[in-house]
């Protein structure tokens, strides 16, 4: 039940993008067109997914205290964790280029650019103090990647419906980006507040 | 008669040249008394006299009992506050005065900021003045409660018509319905004016002299100038205010009462059939539930609203209260049971009956510029509008009501809709094709 409410916390509630605005930049550059959008979104669901539990065990049996070196490495988290989303990156780029040429041509350099989307390593940060365990952790990874993967997929398609709009020419690309981007913010503040925890908990 | 308007227009059309903001006026002003008569020549097009101009008036015109019924209810609420004139027709003038004195200045301000912007906008970018705000303007005064400053009103209006409308291209590109924009700014930006319990009754401010008691707010000269009328006809009149409210007065929404202590804690208050008439408090013109059918309707036959969106808003939201009511059991509530437990027992079928989820229903969600726009789509989309309207209204304690936010999330995943729907039919005929082949 817990790995459900933080899912859809994270998803829905919490969102990454709308809420906290991370990964932003490349949120508003692959935007552009739907199809390239939906790789990205999949790319990262698939790397937060991953990173965020391998993550959370070099943090708890490498750097923690009761550890394998029974001492405080915590400061060296952001090297690790860089490493980690790093090498990742990598295995889906190779992924991408072997099964999806054309999608990997179309993400460009924003594939490898995952690796310092503020999302990824946010997210690791964010399992820390939040101090989730283990099971939470794999739910607040493909949580906050589905959310991310929802907010540039529906941006997406937005784009490519006002792309014959008579949109002022000075706001054309990315202006419009940020304008659409505050207000679906305002829009994903409906749900916001909602406590799945309290309904969980029963009369 | 006829004639005549048409030459008074030929005699005082401006130069286009000279004059652009007059002559964008002019022509706005021209194609509502008369439909233009340029037509589409050759090819196989639908020659009507049904232009936008008309789609919009439309809308307007089945929002009018809304708006006579609410400007009795802003008086009639007030005076049941004070506990007087019970009757439907006791103090009937009085009521209908004090209504007209709050709507008309929210309804002038909306309209010409509003409009204000968009003429600039059209004289400026060289397009005729589009009549979408005729409808966000009539609109608008409907969402709002009695009492909000008109400054508040101005500024809200013009964050939905440039951000939200003007920035993507003017009427028919917007992505988010601008009254709603235009509501939810005020919403957040000063939320202690738009919920709570203290907004939706008109003049009733809290008096520090007789304690934690409310009393009538002094009048202003408006209502002075209709006593000084009232007196020549020897008809009761307003007076001075400061009259205290009737005991165990809250100015509680049935929304604030349910999510407190379910639908026992509303019937406390409020009848059933107060509520399915209308004389509760709320936003103005929400309340009236046969008078906003009959509009739903009077859309429904002018195919200008889709009954698809409706037939599915509703279908999502029952299905929800019902999910909602499935998942508690009243049998075990205590007195420590939490507010939202009773909230989610109240039955499904009077979820209906409170709040304002047949006006964003008739209104809102089936404005065809922002809902989806493809026959499936529209049921997907109305039915999650149903749902997460209904999930926001019952389990975020942060809101009173969620049709307004819950149409402006699917609003965002419209197109996203849309896109998919169109993308699944592409897939579906390429595989019939190829199969036949």
């Amino acid at each position: 039940m817990e790995f459900i409410n933080i899912f859809i916390k994270s998803a829905f509630i919490e969102n990454m993008v709308l809420a906290y605005f991370l990964g932003m930049c490349s949120y508003l550059a692959v935007s552009k067109s739907l199809k390239t959008a939906f790789g990205l979104g999949l790319a990262v669901i698939f790397v937060l997914g991953f990173t965020m539990p391998i993550n959370w065990l070099i943090h708890e049996f490498l750097l923690s205290e009761n550890g394998l070196f029974g001492m405080d490495l915590t400061f060296l988290k952001f090297i690790l964790f860089i490493a980690v989303i790093a090498s990742m990156v990598q295995l889906v780029e190779m992924v991408v280029e072997k099964f999806s040429p054309a999608l990997y041509a179309a993400l460009g350099i924003f594939l490898p650019l995952i690796t310092v989307n503020c999302a990824i390593l946010g997210g690791s940060l964010f399992m820390i103090t939040r101090e989730y365990n283990f099971s939470e952790t794999i739910a607040f990874g493909l949580g906050g990647g589905f959310g991310w993967f929802l907010a540039i997929v529906a941006i997406a398609a937005i784009r490519e419906k006002i792309q014959y709009s008579n949109v002022p020419p000075a706001l054309r690309g990315l202006g419009m980006a940020f304008i659409l981007t505050g207000l679906m913010g305002l829009a994903f503040m409906s749900l916001m507040g909602i406590d799945p925890a309290l309904l969980a908990g029963g009369q | 008669m006829k004639k005549a308007l048409l030459n008074f227009f030929e005699r005082i059309e401006p130069n286009k040249e000279k004059s652009p903001l007059l002559h964008t006026a002019y022509d706005a002003f021209f194609t509502f008394a008369f439909a233009p008569n340029t037509v589409t020549k050759g090819g196989v097009h639908i020659r009507d006299g049904m232009d936008l101009k008309r789609t919009m008036i439309h809308v307007v015109l089945a929002m009018q009992l809304c708006y006579l019924f609410g400007t009795y209810n802003i008086g009639a609420q007030h005076y049941e506050a004070l506990g007087m004139y019970p009757g439907f027709f006791e103090g009937f003038h009085l009521k209908l005065v004090h209504g007209l004195i709050k709507i008309l200045p929210i309804f002038i301000v909306a309209n010409v900021v509003g409009l204000g912007i968009e003429f600039y906008y059209a004289a400026k970018r060289g397009h005729g003045v589009e009549e979408g705000f005729l409808v966000s303007g009539a609109l608008i005064p409907l969402i709002m409660p009695p009492d909000l400053p008109l400054w508040m009103l101005a500024l809200s209006v013009a964050f939905a018509v440039i951000i939200g409308k003007e920035a993507f291209g003017g009427t028919g590109m917007n992505i988010w319905n601008v009254a709603l924009l235009s509501r939810v700014f005020i919403f957040f930006a000063y939320p202690t004016f738009i919920s709570g319990d203290e907004v939706w009754v008109s003049d009733i401010v809290k008096n520090a002299e007789l304690g934690a008691g409310y009393v009538s707010d002094t009048y202003g000269w408006a209502h002075g100038v209709f006593d000084w009328i009232f007196r020549g006809f020897g008809w009761s009149t307003f007076g001075d205010g400061g009259i205290p409210v009737v005991d165990g007065y809250t100015g509680a929404t049935p929304l604030a009462l349910a999510a407190k202590g379910g639908w026992e804690g509303v019937t406390e208050v409020y009848t059933v059939s107060e509520m399915w008439w209308g004389n509760i408090p709320g936003s103005i013109g929400e309340m009236s539930k046969p008078l906003i059918i009959f509009g739903a309707i009077f859309l429904i036959l002018t195919k200008v609203a889709d009954w698809r969106i409706m037939v599915s808003m509703v279908l999502g939201a029952a299905a929800m209260g019902m999910i909602m009511n499935g998942m508690v059991d009243p049998a075990r509530f205590t007195e420590d049971t939490a507010g939202v437990f009773k909230f989610m027992a109240v039955p499904w079928y009077y979820q209906f009956y409170m709040g304002s989820f047949l006006f964003a229903m008739a209104f809102m969600a089936t404005d065809p510029v922002t809902a989806a726009s493809t026959n499936t789509g529209k049921w997907i989309y109305g039915a999650l509008i149903g749902a997460i309207g209904l999930i926001v209204r019952v389990w975020n304690p942060a809101y009173p009501e969620g049709w307004m936010l819950a149409i402006l999330f699917m609003n965002t995943f419209s197109a996203l809709i849309d896109s998919m729907v169109l993308r699944g039919n592409i897939n579906r005929r390429m595989k019939r094709a190829t199969a036949a082949a």
